[in-house]
């Protein structure tokens, strides 16, 4: 099971309202096998940009991002589930990026073009091209005519 | 007595090169004295060290639920990402960046047109007016 991440809006109501849909959040993740690895709220804040969503248009929302394992052909059954949910603004779903450690390569990029490597295949490349603006047309090619228009 | 000391201390102070007595235990005295002036094998002293980008430098990788930072690679102007001769950043934190940013962007927690208006006066991390590569924009 892949490592998602759901990144929900909720639409504004209070706090014992906001409990019972997390809940019926998650328990929709656990009817259909995934767990769940972490709940992060990110606040109750202003939207950058006003949202309809079922006939109303918000413009604050509450911000929660569930950390959750769940089969992949699950993934866009809970979709549709939480699209259909009215408390739901908006919804998400990422795949949890792990962190990766990989040397910078800055300084071989602010090299001079001829010693960058991908400049230097480009070149190889193009050394296999015909190259268009200085081919010239041979007449001794077997035609008896010139073939394109002049 | 005293002419044979001056001139040993002319001779001390007067010889352009003061070849101090060393104590080494090797066998063949005549081989020391023939590397003194040889080159020494070492390291390139003038070698600049390795530049790094700032994300490398500080191992940050870039998240979309940060958006405070992401939203320092944004104009200010008109919300469009800077681009890579502007940030100064490596190829792969670069596009890490512009894909975070396309996701926050998507999830609402940042703004596409304008920067919020409370990540204004963050510190910035570099000069858009001074750009590595020069730029139509
Ligand atoms: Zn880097």
């Amino acid at each position: 099971m892949p490592t998602y991440e759901l990144a929900l809006m909720l639409r504004t109501m209070p706090k014992a309202e906001l409990k019972t849909t997390l809940k019926r959040v998650s328990h929709h993740i656990f009817s259909r096998g995934g767990i769940i690895r972490n709940i992060e709220n990110l606040g109750f804040r202003a939207m950058p940009y006003k949202t309809s969503a079922h006939g109303v248009v918000h413009r604050e929302a509450n911000y929660f991002v569930f950390k959750i394992d769940t089969p992949t052909r699950v993934v866009a059954d809970l979709k549709e589930e939480y699209g259909r949910d009215v408390d739901i603004i908006r919804q998400r779903v990422y795949k949890a990026t792990e962190e990766t450690n990989t040397n910078c390569t800055l300084e071989k990029e602010l090299l001079p073009p001829a010693y960058r490597k991908e400049v230097q295949n480009m070149i190889e490349e193009g050394k296999t091209q015909v190259n268009k603006f200085t081919y010239k047309f041979n007449y001794n090619s077997g035609l008896d005519y010139y073939p394109f228009q002049k | 007595m005293a002419l044979l000391k001056t001139i040993l201390t002319r001779h001390f102070l007067y010889t352009p090169r003061i070849v101090p007595t060393i104590t080494r235990f090797t066998s063949t005295e005549s081989n020391v004295v023939a590397d003194e002036d040889a080159p020494v094998d070492m390291q390139n002293p003038f070698k600049k060290e390795q530049r790094q980008c700032i994300l490398c430098q500080l191992k940050i990788t870039p998240d979309y639920k940060n958006y405070r930072l992401l939203s320092q690679f944004q104009s200010p102007y008109s919300g469009r990402i800077y681009g890579r001769h502007i940030t100064g950043l490596c190829k792969t934190k670069q596009l890490q960046v512009e894909a975070e940013i396309r996701k926050a962007q998507n999830c609402a927690y940042m703004p596409y047109f304008y920067k919020d208006k409370t990540f204004l006066k963050d510190p910035k991390l570099f000069d858009p007016e001074n750009p590595i590569r020069s730029h139509r924009f």
